[in-house]
């Protein structure tokens, strides 16, 4: 689903390369942890995979396609077969939870009778309903994450890729935004997650792949989040 | 639901800068409204200039008895010369028809002329007036050569070109519609900074709507098609109010104009003004895309 092979990302201005001959393949299903302190190209890996970002050497094949190879036309594709879930959550503060999920189908032109089918399913998976009609300053910030992950998930994407979701939630409340991604994860979608929290990782038992100055120094099916700790 | 949604989108986008549009409304409709202006006044010197080439002629007065003029001696024209002088007129190059003005068709015109001068016109007599050929030339523009051939003729007193009385006329609307046209330029050029600089508010405003469609997988056009709208909306309200003044310019000033210098075949026609109403609305809606486009390439990377 997502292969990286010898992938190297140096940005201008910079000697240090954020990924450094990185070689990862990511099979349909999967739900993989990508650990390591700030800094170690956590975020460079998922940027590379939408594409927002390309690289310096090296090949990347997401969803069966060759994005050094891909328009910038195509792009937009490429993206609706991905869902994104950020730490700051992401939503429109002057949307309902409704219109923010339903707003990612609005743009991609699905049609209303779609939208109204789909969006109200969606908020159930992650467990909001009964909570469509409030607006995201009215809700937690679990609630939050939870608004963001519907909309990434809404247009039923082949990958999610979720970058220190729990980053802004206490661990009661991981917990929950946990359950949630796993419960995508169950309906085959792939799950990449970038993550600083241990409790979270270690309680998950997924497979783990930690970076270090942009390079993999390990990568651990069933893993924790750090050996050597 | 796409349309419907892109709707929704650039009027919230036009309220939001409410300021904005409106001095992108004003500055468009001022600036096409100079823009058609000079156009109208262009058309309306053609017709002018078309209706006084028909009319103008070149007036070759003939010597009289006791002509102060130092080429006729003080004598008037003979009969033989006369003669000679209608077979030369008509067999230079250039002219096209030539009429012989007595001094009974001199009289009567004078009296037309100057009808509100009871003095002037108790005073003069038949006898006072000039005996003249009227000339009327092929090519309007190429008065000079003909003027050449007939001056010095034997009995010819004096050539007068009607066009010499006309032209500084002319060259005044020529400058209006250059000014007109300059002013243009200029308040198109200022429409268009301000369209890229409401488009760039717009883009700032919008940052987390566009940054979400980007991340979601919306098409580059449905992304960049609510700001280009928003110009285009404001430059059509501008378009409209430009109509307006046009409309009114044609009426209060074109008619009168027309009227004062040639009568009703000088008239500019309203086909004319809806031409020049289509020509400018065209011109501000390109001009709005063309700013919003450029802008959101620099402001809104897709």
């Amino acid at each position: 689903m997502i292969h990286f092979d010898n992938v190297t990302k140096v940005y201008a201005n910079q000697n240090r390369p954020a990924l450094d001959h990185v070689s990862v393949d990511v099979d349909k299903g999967e739900f993989v942890f990508l650990v390591g302190p700030s800094g170690s190209g956590k975020s460079t890996f998922l940027r590379l995979i939408l594409k927002e970002e390309r690289p310096n050497s090296g090949a990347i094949h997401v969803a069966g396609k060759d994005l050094a190879r891909l328009s910038n036309f195509k792009v937009p594709h490429l993206r609706r077969r991905i869902g994104c879930v950020f730490q700051d959550f992401r939503l429109l503060p002057n949307k309902n939870v409704y219109e923010n999920v339903a707003f990612a189908l609005e743009v991609i032109g699905k049609p209303r009778r779609f939208i109204r089918k789909v969006v109200p399913e969606v908020i159930e998976l992650v467990g909001l309903e009964g909570k469509a009609h409030r607006m995201p300053d009215e809700l937690s910030g679990g609630e939050q994450q939870r608004v963001a992950m519907a909309r990434a998930f809404v247009n039923r994407p082949m990958i999610l890729l979720a970058d220190e979701p729990t980053g802004n939630i206490d661990p009661a409340t991981s917990i929950g935004i946990m359950k949630v991604l796993d419960r995508i994860n169950r309906t085959g979608t792939t799950v990449v997650m970038a993550t600083h929290d241990a409790a979270i990782v270690d309680s998950m038992r997924k497979r783990v792949v930690e970076l270090e100055d942009g390079k993999i120094v390990r990568d651990q099916s069933r893993g924790v989040y750090g050996q050597a700790y | 639901m796409r349309a419907n949604f892109i709707f929704s989108e650039v009027w919230i986008g036009l309220r939001r800068n409410l300021t904005m549009t409106i001095a992108v409304v004003i500055t468009v409709a001022v600036g096409m409204a100079m823009l058609g202006v000079g156009l109208m006044i262009n058309a309306q010197v053609g017709l002018i200039r078309g209706y006084w080439d028909d009319k103008v002629e070149v007036s070759v007065f003939l010597c009289t008895k006791g002509s102060a003029v130092q080429a006729c001696n003080g004598k008037a024209i003979t009969q033989a010369q006369t003669t000679k002088l209608q077979e030369h007129l008509k067999g230079t190059p250039g002219v096209k028809e030539v009429f012989y003005e007595d001094q009974a068709a001199a009289y009567e015109n004078f009296k037309q002329a100057f009808a509100s001068n009871k003095p002037l016109l108790s005073a003069t007599k038949v006898e006072d007036m000039p005996t003249s050929f009227r000339i009327k030339v092929a090519d309007p523009s190429n008065y000079q050569s003909v003027i050449q051939a007939i001056q010095g003729q034997p009995g010819v007193s004096q050539v007068t070109d009607q066009k010499q009385l006309v032209g500084p006329f002319f060259q005044m609307l020529d400058k209006l519609a250059y000014y007109a046209l300059a002013v243009a330029i200029i308040l198109v050029l200022a429409a268009a900074l301000l369209i890229g600089n409401t488009v760039r508010l717009s883009a700032f405003n919008r940052r987390r709507e566009t940054g979400i469609m980007r991340l979601v997988g919306a098409s580059n056009l449905y992304i960049q098609l609510p700001f280009i709208m928003e110009g285009v909306i404001a430059g059509l309200i501008g378009g409209v109010f430009a109509a307006v003044m046009l409309i009114v310019t044609k009426v209060l000033l074109f008619e009168g104009l027309g009227a004062f210098v040639g009568g009703p075949q000088a008239q500019l026609g309203w086909d004319t003004v809806a031409q020049t109403i289509t020509f400018t609305m065209i011109i501000g809606v390109v001009i709005c895309v063309l700013a919003s486009f450029v802008t959101l390439r620099r402001y809104l990377r897709v």
